[in-house]
């Protein structure tokens, strides 16, 4: 184990109290006293003894208290450089986004104003517009996608319990990407089964970065829908993200959840992946005790996949299921209670 | 790019408490509010050092004043550091006042620690509060607002051609400026719309499951006469407006497992407001 400065300090100390101790013991047998008419009958051995004596406690002393008010940082020194990583993280990801809402701001007024004055303005002008509108959404899930990889590099990290409505987090991804689906001919649906689906305890930030990246993953290939069902049964809820693009050749599934992995790399089409999407996707699963499972058909003829739906079994599209575990109510949480976003009736927390 | 929908608002107030609430981002979730029929009241304080603090004492004095329906909250106020978190300062006085009172956080920290940190303060409340981030569209704002609230929709807007009144059970069609009831829609037929207008309400993607629909339909085979009141309802629709609804318009079925609402597009701009 690596010496830091404060330990080496606790071990001098130690080191010359143990000296001074030493030399004010043996003191009165081998010096002589400096002035015997005065208080000050005291041996010079004795005397720097003393001295030495009171320098290394006060360095022991000192070392303690230091390590006391640093909060025991010897121990936790991962967990403190997690903080710190992650603090500089987000003021990073603060600082990258103040741009892009001051342009996104601009687009937005720009597109009123145009509203405003009825001008007739080309169509290549709104779909500039629109052009910006649509990075939004990418925009906000790599931020998030740099916060949670930083997260993840944390091995103390651990998901927080808390009673979450999946149904509801669908719902709010759907809101997110609906309109942007629609202009690109694309029709997102989403269901739940049974509709009133109610609480589960789950992480809810994970399971919205787990789903929003699914979504946005199928929106670069999607020809026509996309679809995210939410189901339960008794030991696990599951949400399956749907989409009929041309499908994930079978030679592509056993990377596709690497980190860093891209179709571009095995030559299939797309508009842009930074691969880290997926990988972020399995890796949060997994951490909340579940998994992301795949499942995809390249044309009628060739399953790329394993089992699958027979709903879905006319043509091409890819299908990613999380599976996540239905948890009992941890002893300490409170009856009933919410995280604001996610409103619902507590007596239905499995 | 917006879908007509909503009318419910009815001039409801939302009061606004954001030191940016007059960055172009802002005002373009202002703008979409009005045009939705609610009544923005921003909070405004005046001075050379406009802090945190003074935000949220008028903003105290507003939720007394005006009696909003629900209050937009930014998290963070201005640049000083101590204002890092004063919206959490000012989410709890305001449930401290009115427990009941839904509050969209508005921030760029929907998610990470400062959401937890948030999230954290909000469970010590227990009040109808959520968390939005930003970069949001106006209509996601709108919409995640309009679920807080939690009201009923009374009316809802299905595109520019349709209207469907709740409390009076009308669904009225729009044509070159007229406004006609649709006579044939009654009934169950008129419930099956009303279920399918208000998921649409609460989220344009939301399908509804046959198994709820399933009620407003008789016989046997509840499957095939629901199906058979979806074709009566886009055939009587369509007649109304002169059209023709074809499988993926108006109502649209998913995957054999519910209906969706798809309000129609038209070719001109003939949009009307909420």
């Amino acid at each position: 184990m690596p010496r830091t400065p404060r330990t080496i300090a606790r071990y001098a100390g130690l080191a010359a109290a143990g000296i001074g101790f030493l030399l004010l013991i043996i003191g009165p047998f081998i010096g002589e006293a400096i002035s015997p008419d005065t208080v000050l009958t005291v041996e010079p051995v004795s005397y720097s003894g003393a001295i030495t004596l009171i320098v290394g406690l006060a360095l022991v002393a000192g070392t303690y208290l230091i390590r006391r008010r640093s909060g025991s940082s010897d121990e936790n020194g991962e967990a403190n450089w997690s903080q710190v990583t992650q603090d500089y993280f987000d003021t990073f990801s603060h600082d990258m986004g103040r741009p892009f809402r001051r342009i996104l701001g601009k687009e937005r007024e720009v597109r009123a104003r145009i509203e405003e004055s009825g001008a007739d303005v080309p169509a290549s002008v709104h779909s500039l517009m629109d052009e910006i509108e649509q990075q939004a959404p990418s925009f906000r899930l790599m931020l998030d996608n740099v916060r949670v990889l930083v997260e993840l590099e944390d091995p103390g990290a651990k998901s927080v319990m808390e009673p979450v409505d999946p149904a509801g987090i669908v719902r709010n991804i759907a809101d997110r990407y609906f309109a942007l689906a629609a202009e690109q001919g694309i029709d997102l649906s989403w269901w739940a089964e049974p509709q009133e689906f109610g609480l589960v305890y789950g992480d809810a930030a994970a399971i919205d970065h787990i789903v929003t990246n699914l979504v946005d993953n199928s929106m670069k290939f999607a020809c026509k829908s996309i679809e995210v069902r939410v189901t339960r049964n008794p030991t696990h809820y599951y949400i399956r993200v749907w989409d009929d693009g041309s499908g994930i050749p079978e030679s592509h599934l056993p990377h596709l959840f690497d980190r860093g992995w891209t179709p571009a790399l095995a030559g299939r089409q797309e508009k842009s992946s930074s691969g880290l999407g997926l990988y972020i996707a399995r890796t949060l699963c997994r951490r909340s005790g579940g998994d992301l499972a795949v499942e995809s058909r390249t044309d009628r003829n060739g399953p790329g996949g394993s089992n699958s739906d027979s709903t879905e079994a006319d043509g091409h599209y890819t299908s990613m299921t999380v599976m996540l575990p239905l948890r009992d109510r941890p002893e300490s949480e409170p009856d009933g209670r919410s995280n604001g976003s996610q409103h619902g009736n507590g007596d239905r927390i499995k | 790019m917006t879908q007509q929908r909503g009318g419910t608002s009815r001039g409801q107030k939302i009061l606004v408490v954001d030191d940016e609430s007059t960055s172009d981002l802002m005002r373009s979730v202002l703008r979409r509010l009005e045009t939705e029929g609610f009544r923005p009241i921003v909070i405004q304080p005046e001075g050379q050092r406009v802090d945190g603090r003074q935000y949220e004492t008028e903003a105290l004095f507003a939720l007394e004043d005006e009696r909003p329906a629900a209050v937009l909250l930014d998290v963070r106020f201005g640049e000083y550091d101590e204002d890092r978190f004063m919206g959490l300062n000012i989410l709890k006085k305001i449930v401290e006042r009115d427990p009941s009172m839904p509050v969209l956080m508005f921030t760029q920290y929907a998610q990470g620690p400062y959401r937890d940190t948030a999230v954290a303060a909000s469970l010590s409340v227990s009040a109808p509060v959520d968390f939005i981030d930003k970069l949001a569209s106006p209509d996601e704002v709108l919409l995640r607002l309009r679920r807080l609230i939690g009201s009923a929709p009374e009316n809802v807007k299905i595109g520019s051609m349709f209207e469907l009144d709740a409390s009076n059970g009308i669904v009225y069609s729009h044509t070159e400026g007229e406004r006609n009831h649709v006579r044939e829609i009654q009934g169950m037929k008129f419930e099956i719309l009303k279920e399918l207008a208000t998921a649409y309400f609460r989220s344009e993607a939301e399908v509804v499951p046959f198994s709820r629909l399933e009620r407003f339909s008789e016989g046997e085979d509840s499957r095939a006469s629901l199906r058979v009141r979806i074709r009566e309802i886009k055939v009587a629709m369509g007649k109304a407006v002169q059209r023709d609804f074809g499988a993926d318009e108006l109502i649209i079925n998913i995957r054999n497992r519910g209906y969706r609402l798809s309000p129609p597009r038209v070719s001109s701009n003939s949009g009307n407001q909420a």
